[in-house]
């Protein structure tokens, strides 16, 4: 039983080793496949941990069979993934420390009962509400020509992800089992999942309102013009409605081309009749 | 030539945002049509067709590698737009067929990832712990690049003549209808958006969102802005302080993790 590796992975700089992990994190897709997802990225992530763990080639075994639990099925949202891979590497820690007590299949249930729960909040954290707030400020800006609009999209995109990364990473190795107590005790997912959908839906809200004018041309002579009635009551009632109507197509389950392709033919069709126009 | 081929590395740098940089949306058409403006001389372009491809994928979620994106097709799309002159919304319509290409080559590459997975086995079997790792943060990244890069360039490099033959072609009538098609995909994305989130109880603050501007005329900016305030508001009232004071014990400690989230 060696101890040397235990002291050099302790005593590895502490920012060295989140370094690890952030990478790990970011790069959790770069080899992503069907049979296990995102397997090698752990593996990757872990692997320099595990390596200062067993140094000595009489410890062999042990590591490749660290690595091959690391190269177990794995998914989760990237930012997230170094939260789980600092939590997995003091897990680690511990089992090298007292090999004979520490159960190494906790390892495996953590990282395995954290996947759905965080990838959920991580999926709707950053693909629904920081992507749709930073994408709707870049769209309206660069609808005006201003190339103010892309910098601030990945200005905004970039500030939130880097430190939640970070300190998630560090956050994880430090302090992760206490941590996913308390989250556990506070519900703080679903508060985080609320505070996501009332914000990314209100934005969903604005576009649909601002972002794309489609008005209607008909008329009764001069005196009855639908669009000025339609105005007096709901202005952008045409955009509302026709997010409905597409709402409904997509609970339908109605394939994307599909839909797309579609849109082209009656895209023609309605302009044609003059019954919608930009 | 060289124009193509910076084009093809405009699509490189897409894949690897979520490959290599945990998805930082670099990846969405507002930013990679912008930086295929630049290279083609033509930033305003860009930025058009940047807006308007966003809009309609904004909805179209890629998580991991499913989902469609038209990430490619946009790239194509807006850099065929700038040589041949065609309108903003015509790069919609040949952002569709690459976005089917792409939908092809990319089954091919999941089936090269797959091996590669394989091989990282093999190698941590043969206790190569170093080559195992490459083949993850190298190999891996070299397969998203080429599959990208490939179908861009030549479609940049050989598309332009036939694009302009087709939007010379085709009558006004049907260019326009394909412009009000275009914008009516627009709300297609905004509905796949909602229907991650919606349901009957947060759905009035999609309404709420819709009602301020369309009543007063607020830019979208103004509109995030204050749907963040109202998100912390909300938080507030519903698990703030006042409503688990007996909790305050372990709250202390809780309050200090959360900053560091």
């Amino acid at each position: 039983m060696s101890r040397e590796g235990l002291e050099a992975q302790r005593n590895y700089p502490l920012n060295k080793k989140v370094r690890e992990y952030f990478w790990g994190g970011w790069c959790m897709q770069a080899l992503w496949n069907y049979e296990r997802q995102m397997n090698t990225a752990f593996m990757w992530g872990i692997s320099k941990t595990l390596d200062r763990l067993y140094p000595k080639p009489e410890e062999d075994e042990k590591k490749k069979e660290r690595y091959k639990s690391a190269l177990e099925f794995f998914n989760i949202t990237p930012q997230f993934g170094a939260f789980v891979l600092g939590l997995t590497a003091a897990m680690e820690e511990e089992y090298a420390e007292n090999p004979d007590t520490f159960d190494p299949n906790m390892i495996k249930s953590v990282k395995v009962a954290l996947m759905g729960p965080l990838s959920g909040v991580g999926d709707s954290l950053f693909q629904g509400t920081v992507r749709v707030i930073a994408m709707s400020i870049g769209v309206s800006l660069a609808q005006n020509g201003s190339i103010l609009g892309p910098i601030l999209a990945m200005a905004i995109s970039f500030g939130v992800s880097f430190p939640i990364t970070w300190y998630g990473a560090k956050l994880g190795y430090l302090n992760g089992q206490k941590f996913l107590s308390q989250i556990a005790n506070s519900n703080l997912m679903d508060k985080i999942m609320f505070g996501c959908s009332v914000a990314g839906l209100m934005v969903i809200g604005g576009m649909v309102a601002s972002l794309v004018t489609i008005t209607t041309p008909l008329a009764y002579g001069e005196t009855l013009i639908l669009q000025e009635v339609l105005d007096g009551i709901l202005p952008k009632m045409i955009p509302l409605v026709l997010t409905g109507i597409m709402y409904f197509l997509v609970k339908k389950g109605v394939k994307p081309m599909v839909v797309i392709i579609s849109c082209f033919f009656v895209g023609i069709i309605l302009n044609y009749f003059g019954i919608l126009a930009i | 030539m060289l124009q193509a081929i910076l084009i093809g590395l405009v699509a490189v740098f897409m894949v690897l945002d979520s490959r290599l940089l945990g998805r930082l949306n670099f990846e969405r058409p507002l930013i990679t049509c912008t930086l295929v403006g630049i290279i083609m001389g033509d930033l305003k372009t860009g930025l058009l067709v940047g807006a308007q491809m966003e809009m309609i994928t904004l909805g179209m979620m890629s998580i991991g590698a499913s989902g469609v994106d038209m990430n490619i097709g946009s790239i194509t799309g807006c850099a065929l737009v700038i040589s041949s002159g065609a309108s903003i919304e015509t790069a919609l319509t040949i952002a569709v067929p690459m976005t089917l290409l792409d939908q092809l080559l990319t089954t091919v590459a999941d089936v090269i990832r797959i091996q590669l997975c394989h091989t990282c086995d093999n190698y941590v079997e043969k206790s190569e712990y170093a080559k195992a790792r490459r083949v993850h943060i190298l190999y891996g990244p070299i397969v998203y690049s080429v599959f990208k890069f490939i179908p861009v360039f030549l479609a940049v490099y050989f598309g332009n003549d036939l694009i302009t033959a087709i939007v010379n072609a085709v009558p006004d009538f049907i260019m326009n209808g394909v412009s009000l098609g275009a914008n009516l995909i627009s709300f297609f994305g905004f509905a796949m958006l909602l229907s991650t989130m919606i349901n009957a109880k947060n759905c009035i603050y999609f309404f709420l969102g819709f009602a301020i501007p369309a009543y007063s005329g607020l830019g979208l900016t103004a509109i995030a802005v204050i749907s963040i305030i109202v998100a912390i508001v909300l938080y507030q009232l519903k698990f703030g302080d006042g409503n688990n004071l007996q909790t305050a014990g372990p709250s202390d400690d809780y309050d200090e993790l959360e900053d560091d989230f």
